[in-house]
């Protein structure tokens, strides 16, 4: 087990390091955030004091080291528009975003997970073909498409902020979280159902089953406690990708809602070609999705030895 | 002269004799035991692929949308990039089936030259990232070892990028462009492909018929091109589909963003962006409410193809 885990740490090293080269030659190689473009014209010794300054002047091995020395330390480097610490700049994003995927995963655990139960102990049912339906059209739905639709219909409406808004106008969070939380929850409900549906018909054909009800015990007591504890696994796998993936920024729902979050950053820093700031969020996009799946592969084979040994 | 025997005759009675032992579908065949036919496993699909109300509803839209695409030139009504500064934000109706945009541009024609440009972008990322999906992984699959160590730490790395940002980030590279977006989606869906296809050749590969081809002296290309890549090609297939429906939503998405097309393409995200973000004028909801059904209606239709075909693969499933 412990060789696996070492394993599985040195491959997920390599992946960020891989990962963070190839961005850093996106950004920094084949793009120059200093040129000018379009009506920006920037004469080139202001060029060059902006490279010093930004330290774009060094070899780019030299660049890319020490972009990794500072990330290990915790600083992701200065903006280049309004010179704010990026550092600074996420820690303002993301406890929005994190609320954002938080909301938007209770909200489809909670739809997805009973939906899915429904769906299976009542099987075949008029209960049971709603669910199939509804969740085949929300996941042939696009995300993007049900957060146009919740914007242009919704926003404005009762406790729902007004999107666009006006910088001046503030709305507490509970009620500016909601719209892009219920867009991010639709289709993860619809799969969470889908997942929960499939494991709970299969955990309901097992001999343990028909022992629980065979000795007696009520119905509502064989779904809750035997059948459910049982099939909940697959579902609780997918929340665990799923809020690495939301915390990584949810970039169409976020500028959508205009929403201040991660994503959203992200969206305006490539329209700014602000380089350290894409740099920043990405990897740590990258980083919280390797730590995932790094974790969720020794977790099986922690669960099952035939993993481990392969 | 008269013991030579005549070319012709000998390579009809070779041909006579090859389709004596080879009987087509129509020959009566004694090994099969009652009203049991041989069919491919397409053919097989297809039967059960038809029974699917919902699949084949999915099937006849996708075939109307192809006619619709190819047939763009002559169908539409005027130019999507004609303006008219004159006729702007007209409502429905009239000279202008689905209205005018801010510019004056005959949205129907605009949502028609979005479409070919959706199918276009879709159709040609899924061939890109399948052919480049299925061979890697395909090659690591069966080849294993360094090839498999190779090619799935690569995937690693791809699959570590969130997809829609990923692209965006090479678009970015590349420059914008139609072009650029269907390179940028190859180089973001590959990965998945390759692994859906490595996944199942490894299945596939310690098999005891692969096993009976290998014995039997079969090289490694025939293995895999004739044994081994018909019984794995399925999933892949069906995937195909779905990764028609991703790759229309993540164009739209980039063009919404406004890091994709140039601006003033005729592309629904570029029209949702433009209905929703530039013009704020009430009761003109059918600027974003077109474009969005459009996009909509296109991922459900390859949605309900892929999920019937895969219902059709296994009807267990269900």
């Amino acid at each position: 087990m412990g060789k696996f885990v070492i394993r599985r740490l040195a491959q997920a090293v390599m992946v960020v390091i891989a990962a963070t080269i190839l961005l850093f030659i996106g950004l920094f190689v084949l793009g120059d955030p200093f040129a000018s473009s379009g009506d920006k014209v920037v004469p080139p010794e202001t060029q060059a004091i902006l490279r010093e300054k930004f330290g774009m002047d060094q070899s780019l091995p030299m660049q890319y080291l020490t972009y990794l020395g500072n990330l290990v330390t915790g600083d992701l480097g200065i903006d280049l528009n309004q010179r704010r610490p990026v550092a600074d700049m996420i820690g303002a994003a993301l406890p929005n975003t994190a609320r954002l995927a938080l909301i938007a995963i209770i909200i489809d655990v909670i739809i997805g997970v009973v939906a899915g139960i429904i769906a299976a102990v009542w099987r075949y049912s008029f209960w049971d073909v709603l669910v199939t339906i509804i969740t085949t059209l929300a996941i042939g739905v696009p995300t993007f498409v049900i957060g146009v639709w919740l914007r242009q219909t919704v926003s404005g409406v009762w406790i729902f902020p007004q999107v666009p808004r006006s910088f001046t106008e503030l709305a507490p969070w509970y009620t500016e979280v909601l719209l892009p939380a219920v867009t991010l929850a639709i289709v993860d409900a619809a799969f969470i159902a889908r997942l929960m549906r499939g494991s709970m018909l299969e955990v309901l054909r097992m001999d343990y089953i028909r022992t629980a009800r065979a000795k007696g015990l009520g119905e509502r007591t064989v779904i809750m406690k035997h059948a459910f504890r049982n099939s909940i696994i697959p579902v609780v796998t997918y929340v665990g990708i799923s809020i690495g993936i939301l915390l990584g920024g949810a970039i169409i729902t976020e500028t959508l809602f205009q929403y201040n979050g991660v994503g959203y950053l992200l969206y305006r820093s490539i329209l700014q070609n602000n380089n350290p700031v894409i740099m920043a969020i990405v990897t740590f996009a990258v980083l919280i999705y390797v730590l995932l799946s790094m974790i969720v592969d020794i977790l099986y084979a922690y669960l099952d030895p035939r993993i481990r040994l392969s | 002269m008269t013991t030579t025997p005549d070319p012709a005759t000998a390579a009809q009675a070779v041909f006579v004799e090859s389709a004596e032992h080879a009987g087509p579908g129509e020959a009566p065949e004694p090994q099969q035991q009652g009203k049991q036919k041989s069919h491919g496993q397409f053919a097989d699909m297809w039967r059960r692929f038809r029974r699917n109300r919902l699949a084949m509803a999915g099937l006849v839209v996708v075939v109307i949308l192809i006619v619709l695409a190819l047939l763009q030139p002559v169908i539409s009504p005027y130019d999507p990039y004609d303006q008219n500064l004159l006729n702007t934000l007209a409502s429905p109706g009239g000279d202008h089936l689905m209205g005018t945009d801010a510019l004056g541009r005959d949205l129907f024609s605009g949502l028609l030259y979005g479409l070919r440009l959706a199918l276009l972008v879709g159709l040609l990322t899924m061939l890109g990232s399948m052919t480049l999906g299925v061979t890697l992984g395909a090659l690591a699959g069966y080849r294993g070892k360094i090839a498999d160590g190779l090619v799935m730490r690569t995937t690693d790395i791809f699959l570590a990028f969130p997809f829609l940002i990923g692209a965006i980030l090479v678009v970015r590279t590349f420059g914008t462009g139609v072009f650029q977006v269907i390179i940028a989606l190859v180089i973001l869906g590959w990965p998945t492909a390759a692994r859906l296809m490595r996944g199942q050749i490894l299945a596939l590969r310690e098999s005891e018929y692969v096993e009976a081809a290998r014995s039997i002296g079969a090289s490694d290309w025939r293995i895999v091109t004739r044994h081994i890549l018909p019984n794995a090609i399925q999933p892949v297939f069906i995937y195909s589909f779905t990764s028609i429906g991703v790759a229309v939503v993540a164009m739209a998405s980039l063009a919404y963003l406004g890091v994709g097309v140039p601006p003033d393409t005729p592309e629904w995200g570029r029209m949702i962006n433009m209905g929703i973000e530039q013009v704020q004028v009430a009761g003109k909801d059918f600027l974003w409410m077109f474009p969005s059904a459009a996009i909509c209606l296109t991922t459900l239709v390859f949605a309900f193809v892929a999920d019937g075909l895969r219902d059709s693969l296994d009807p267990k499933l269900r």
